[in-house]
């Protein structure tokens, strides 16, 4: 008894989802070039199953369908630079009023190698590649760490 | 930190190199607790030592990193991360 009722609602659910295919199927014809779209419209509103026409409402060539890919925004210097200066901010070593696009990290802040080395992964983590130790241990204000993203990125300005 | 007399800055590379080896290998463990939990674990190991100056001391302290860091390796690589 449960069986038949299961084998219903999978056939029904297989109906709806053929219709639905039906209409994804003339939405993306809908993408090809409008002449075409136009008539097959009309093809469509003459034709005979008219129950699937409800759940996919075309309107005309006001219709845009496109793919969007997601991605990272471009990369540009202003940009790298708020980045950088972003996580440095989340850092729990550094006060954020004291920090500036050219303050040293030893120097000006009073972190030491160790926390060099963390900044420096920070960063590895928030541009999605690594910098090797011999690059890293050279960069020792935000603007360097600007520069060297930037170079490695090709970002120019 | 340590003076930079040639030995002791040779020191010094090798534990910051440590360092963030074994920082690299904390990223790869899936639960972000035990993340957490060793990089503060690291974090403070290596800060409270800092001021070392004994060497035999500092060898000790740089070959158990380096053990720690093998076994972190190997816990990772039969993890399958």
């Amino acid at each position: 008894m449960a069986s038949r009722a299961l084998a219903h609602c999978m056939r029904s659910v297989a109906r709806a989802s053929a219709r639905l295919n039906h209409g994804n199927m003339l939405t993306r014809s809908a993408c090809a070039p409008l002449a075409s779209n136009q008539r097959a419209l009309s093809a469509v509103s003459r034709g005979q199953r008219t129950r699937w026409t409800d759940l996919v409402r075309i309107s005309g060539p006001s219709v845009h369908l496109c793919r969007r890919y997601g991605d990272l925004p471009p990369l540009t210097l202003e940009n790298i630079q708020d980045r950088v200066m972003y996580v440095l901010k989340l850092y729990d070593k550094i006060s954020p009023d004291k920090l500036q696009t050219s303050s040293h990290f030893m120097k000006d802040l009073g972190l030491d190698s160790l926390d060099q080395v963390e900044i420096i992964m920070a960063m590895e983590d928030e541009f999605g590649f690594e910098i090797p130790d011999a690059e890293a241990e050279k960069l020792m204000t935000p603007e360097e760490i600007v520069k060297y993203i930037a170079d490695k990125k090709d970002v120019y300005e | 930190m340590w003076c930079c007399c040639c030995g002791q800055f040779l020191q010094r590379q090798k534990v910051l190199g440590l360092y963030r080896d074994l920082l690299r290998n904390i990223r790869k463990i899936p639960q972000e607790s035990d993340r957490r939990y060793l990089r503060d674990w690291a974090r403070e190991e290596f800060k409270r030592n800092k001021s070392e100056t004994d060497q035999d001391v500092v060898r000790m302290m740089v070959t158990q990193a380096q053990n720690h860091l093998e076994d972190l390796r190997k816990s990772l690589a039969l993890a399958g991360c």
